[in-house]
């Protein structure tokens, strides 16, 4: 808790960095370099208050729950009500957790996930809706890793592209990643989220690497996802009939100690390696941006976005739409009927002598 | 991926005409087959979204950490993606995010190597893992019945290929077979009519063919007697056994039931033994008795 006298000034609204200051006192650090922990002064306390609206269903709360397992540094809170003062109830519950950022899972109608990501106590807070949920348990998704160790984040380049994506990234790193020597996090490194932005979605995965052939189970994930017979890549199909053969002999040492690796890596061995999918997965799509925590002003709207509830209208006014527009082809028959009428057939009488 | 026009489709339904109703039906029929939480997006931003761009980079500004913060506070990998990826096509979008995580790992990988930090977990390090054991447990047994699943399918596809075959195999064999059949009778026609035509000139022995089944031998039973078995035996004759000597109780029963066995037969198919033959007809030795006292119902007539 002991802060350097060099550290940078913690204002209300987050830290501020003086830029002379950063010159003289700061030396530059190498990323090559071994840097000692209390070297560069700087601490990362991030705490995440993690909690759901009440009345979520079991596939979002065990996507939460999956989410609270792989951050250390979170903590679960009970439901709270959804209801429109619910910003203010968030802002107290994070207050009182000395929580500095929160996700809320917010689930309408049973159907529609939100997900707030807020930094606290000052903004910014953004809202998501969620799609495409694939929870931890699932069975296909067959990698593991330590429960608590720091994840890698890699995120690809179109985050830099504008910004309000400048923003999302700086907030998911803070989120997202452990803090450096948090003490329920594990000194390892063994999985990595990804973060593409694809179709103005961010898309998230978490992965296991494996050094070795362990990761061809990997494939077999894939083919599950979308049929491998239907691929015309004919390479994937073959690999995935090796898989059947490699299995045998990596799957039953390897899957309930999954690094008997030692520490050096063989020449060569970042090249072999492999990943597994641990889980879970999700797309989040940003529909707003806000000054504050939970609240505030708007500083930015998808202008892309139609939320669910009026998809669903329009739907059911399109299936309505069908009856109604054969009442109308009816009218407009009967109508071109009167006013075109037949001609009067001549032949009508001609046997009727 | 469903399009809709624009606002004005959503906000004022009832002015819809009817050609627009048309192409809205038309939209439906294409998107009713997809899948339900596919989303839907509009096809162009609308007018009044607000984009504060200043708002947001001072928020960004609030908020980062200081610039020098080292790479290992954060552990970020920026991943340079190639093409645009096609966000409805799964595999290629999977082997993006695949490929995207693995380059990102590699280079993490080796800043960690050069900074001298332990990244991998040593093999004596055992810890709580994100799924647990049991979990874990039920991945391997759905994989392993995954591959057990495919080993049978090829099993099964291999049994109705082979049977394929030995069905072809017969069915040449059949061929074959029908070949030659005709093939004999043709020459026995052509070696009648060869006869025939020289006017059965070489007597009655001379122009025979030398065919095995001319004899009429070949589908009659050997009629060589085997010794010691009765006719209609099936078991050749080793139901009976030698005789012994000792004639008491038991063993005189024995050798009765023995010789009986060998006679009538000892299981098997009865139809072929309860026919008579030229020597049992001629035989009368069990006749008298069972002519005299043996048909009670004729004797009461």
């Amino acid at each position: 808790m002991r802060m350097h006298q060099r550290d940078p000034k913690r204002t209300l609204l987050g830290w501020k960095d003086k830029p002379e200051a950063k010159e003289s006192e700061f030396p530059e650090v190498k990323e090559t370099e071994q840097i000692p922990p209390q070297q560069g002064g700087f601490r990362n306390k991030e705490k995440v208050l993690v909690t759901c609206s009440r009345r979520i269903n079991y596939r979002y709360r065990h996507l939460m729950l999956n989410l609270v397992s792989l951050f250390p540094h979170c903590k679960k809170d009970s439901k709270v009500e959804s209801t429109s003062t619910k910003g203010a109830t968030l802002n107290e519950l994070v207050e009182l957790k000395n929580g500095s950022s929160s996700l809320f899972f917010e689930c309408r109608k049973h159907k529609d996930l939100y997900l707030w990501m807020a930094k606290s106590p000052s903004g910014p807070s953004v809202k998501f809706l969620v799609n495409a949920v694939h929870t931890m348990e699932e069975l296909k998704l067959t990698g593991n890793h330590l429960k608590g160790s720091r994840p890698l984040l890699t995120f690809t380049a179109n985050f830099d592209k504008d910004t309000h994506w400048k923003l999302l990234k700086e907030m998911i790193i803070q989120i997202f990643g452990t803090p450096k020597d948090h003490r329920k996090s594990k000194p390892f490194y063994d999985h990595v989220f990804v973060f593409s932005i694809v179709d103005d979605h961010i898309w998230f995965r978490n992965y296991q690497p494996a050094l070795g052939m362990k990761g061809i189970l990997y494939l077999n994930i894939r083919g599950w996802f979308s049929h491998p017979n239907s691929t015309t890549d004919g390479s994937l199909v073959a690999v995935i009939d090796i898989l059947y053969f490699c299995q045998s002999q990596f799957f039953y040492s390897n899957i309930s100690v999954p690094h008997n690796e030692t520490d050096k890596i063989a020449r060569g061995g970042l090249d072999k390696m492999t990943l597994i999918e641990v889980g879970p997965r999700f797309c989040l799509n940003p529909i707003k941006i806000f000054g504050g925590s939970f609240g505030g002003p708007t500083l930015y709207e998808n202008p892309f976005f139609v939320s669910p509830n009026q998809i669903r209208a329009l739907e059911k006014k399109q299936k309505a739409g069908k009856f109604a527009k054969k009442v109308k082809a009816k009218t407009r028959r009967k109508m071109h009927e009167l006013s075109n009428p037949l001609e009067p057939d001549e032949f009508a009488d001609m046997w009727k002598e | 991926m469903v399009v809709i026009k624009g606002k004005s489709t959503l906000s004022d339904e009832e002015l819809v005409t009817d050609d627009e109703m048309d192409d809205l039906d038309e939209k439906v029929s294409g998107s009713e087959s997809e899948s339900e939480d596919e989303d839907v997006k509009l096809s162009e931003p609308s007018k009044n979204a607000i984009f504060n761009r200043d708002g947001l980079a001072d928020k960004l500004q609030d908020i980062s950490w200081p610039e020098n913060v080292g790479w290992i506070h954060k552990l970020v990998i920026d991943f340079n993606q190639e093409q645009e990826v096609d966000v409805n096509d799964d595999l290629t979008r999977e082997l993006a995010f695949y490929t995207q995580a693995l380059e990102g790992t590699r280079q993490a990988y080796a800043k960690l190597e050069s900074m001298g930090i332990p990244f991998l977990r040593p093999p004596d390090y055992y810890a709580e893992m994100a799924k647990s054991d049991t979990h874990m447990e039920k991945v391997k047994g759905r994989l392993l019945a995954e591959k057990r699943n495919i080993e049978e399918a090829e099993e099964r596809r291999k049994a109705r290929d082979s049977k394929k075959l030995a069905k072809e195999v017969q069915f040449q064999k059949q061929k074959e077979r029908n070949a030659q059949k005709k093939a004999a009778i043709e020459t026995v026609k052509n070696w009648r009519k060869q006869r025939k035509q020289s006017g059965f000139a070489g007597g009655d022995k001379d122009g025979e063919l030398d065919m095995p089944f001319e004899d009429g031998k070949v589908f009659e039973r050997s009629n060589k007697k085997r010794p010691g078995v009765f006719p209609g035996d099936r078991s050749g004759g080793k139901g009976r056994q030698p005789l012994k000597k000792g004639k008491n109780g038991p063993e005189k029963k024995k050798f009765k039931r023995e010789s009986r066995d060998s006679k009538f037969g000892f299981g098997g198919r009865k139809g072929l033994k309860k026919q008579n033959t030229a020597d049992t007809t001629d035989d009368f030795r069990g006749s008298k008795k069972g002519s005299a006292a043996g048909n009670k119902k004729r004797k009461m007539w």
